[in-house]
């Protein structure tokens, strides 16, 4: 079984949202994601100060085998990165919600969040 | 997850001439935006002049020595899909595009396209079969080619690799495709490669099946097992590259990003 907080909020793409601050959420994908993916070697991402629609493409990300899109689940203002995946991206198969975060972001419409998946919901939507 | 009798739309794609290596790769990224709007694609070919592609993210600039490369004249270009480089020269080459969610999940479609792949194989009398999963982690991929080592799920006979594969998944589809080699000149890679690599562990056809093994022998097996698992494909299925994406892997820039 695969690890899906029920504190934080999903979408049907695998990424996962944490609230931060008030308008700051952690961005990154879900432990049954990195699961699928298998072992990560290349995690790319924006740079700080970019602006994603919600759903747009804001990264890549490379298992072994296979090239994936990472989609961002709300709008908003990258505020922060997590540089320490660009030497360790293995990071994201060890705590993909801890120290395998992807980015930060100021959101835009804070309303936004209530239409993603709540815990219960994703857990649906993968079959657990 | 279709299993491996199921009916399927899908286009047949067989080349009626080898291809540069941006002409390919612009038209296997070709298909995989039609794959977007709902087609499936199977497509077939070679690669003339023999070329050294690069994975999405590899860091191609410190990894291989670009100054041999240009001095040996060697065809270059980064693929669209993941994974380390590969020498193509005596080789089938398939790309499968199709729908996201057409064979399953990520590993799901791995699995089944390999083992179709493996099957067409054994038409030839190949002996062969599918790697195990790892039981330990995989280290991050350091130098060496796609073909040092099989990752699980990948066709291998005499424990080494006959097929190497690589899938990307954007736009609602996804791409993959591998080379099956019909002779072995991986070590190619290794003669690139700055430093240390590991040494390729790559079997072929020929050597497999102690003959000469041309391209229609596998073509003519893997599409009877395509029709046997899918059903007939449509016809009509030509594809041209779209003009930007030749643009893209025909640049330098793209090839050498990093």
């Amino acid at each position: 079984m695969s690890k899906i907080p029920p504190a934080l909020q999903y979408t049907e793409e695998h990424e996962y949202v944490a609230l931060d601050e008030a308008d700051i959420v952690q961005i990154g994908i879900t432990d049954y994601a990195q699961g699928e993916l298998g072992d990560v070697v290349f995690v790319e991402l924006p740079t700080i100060g970019d602006k994603f629609d919600r759903m747009h493409v804001f990264g890549t990300i490379e298992a072994v085998k296979a090239v994936s899109e990472l989609f961002c689940p709300v709008a908003g203002e990258v505020v922060d990165i997590n540089g320490a995946l660009d030497k360790d991206p293995s990071l994201v198969n060890r705590d993909p919600y801890g120290n395998g975060w992807m980015i930060k972001l100021r959101v835009k419409r804070v309303d936004d969040l209530k239409e993603l998946l709540s815990a219960s919901d994703y857990a649906a939507h993968i079959g657990e | 997850m279709p299993e491996s009798a199921v009916a399927l739309s899908w286009g047949l794609l067989v080349d009626d001439r080898p291809r540069s290596g941006f002409e390919n790769m612009a038209l296997d990224a070709t298909l995989l935006r039609a794959a977007a709007a709902g087609h499936t694609f199977l497509r077939l070919y070679q690669w003339s002049p023999a070329c050294l592609s690069f994975g999405r993210h590899e860091p191609a600039l410190t990894r291989y020595d670009r100054d041999r490369i240009e001095e040996m004249g060697l065809d270059t270009v980064r693929r669209p899909t993941g994974g380390r480089a590969v020498w193509h020269n005596e080789e089938v080459t398939y790309a499968l595009a199709a729908p996201a969610n057409a064979f399953g999940s990520l590993p799901d479609s791995y699995a089944i396209i390999h083992a179709m792949i493996a099957r067409a194989l054994k038409r030839m009398d190949v002996r062969c079969g599918l790697a195990p999963a790892p039981r330990s982690r995989h280290p991050a991929p350091s130098a060496g080619a796609c073909f040092a080592s099989p990752a699980g799920g990948e066709v291998i006979a005499n424990g080494r690799k006959l097929v190497g594969s690589a899938q990307t998944r954007e736009g609602g589809a996804f791409l993959q495709h591998g080379s099956i080699l019909l002779a072995d000149g991986q070590d190619l890679v290794t003669t690139v490669t700055r430093g240390p690599a590991a040494t390729p562990a790559a079997t072929s056809l020929s050597a497999l099946l102690g003959r000469p093994v041309e391209f229609p022998e596998v073509v003519t097996a893997i599409v009877r097992e395509a029709r046997d698992a899918w059903g007939s494909e449509r016809t009509g299925a030509a594809v041209d590259p779209d003009p930007d994406l030749v643009a893209r892997f025909s640049d330098p820039g793209w090839t050498w990003r990093r």
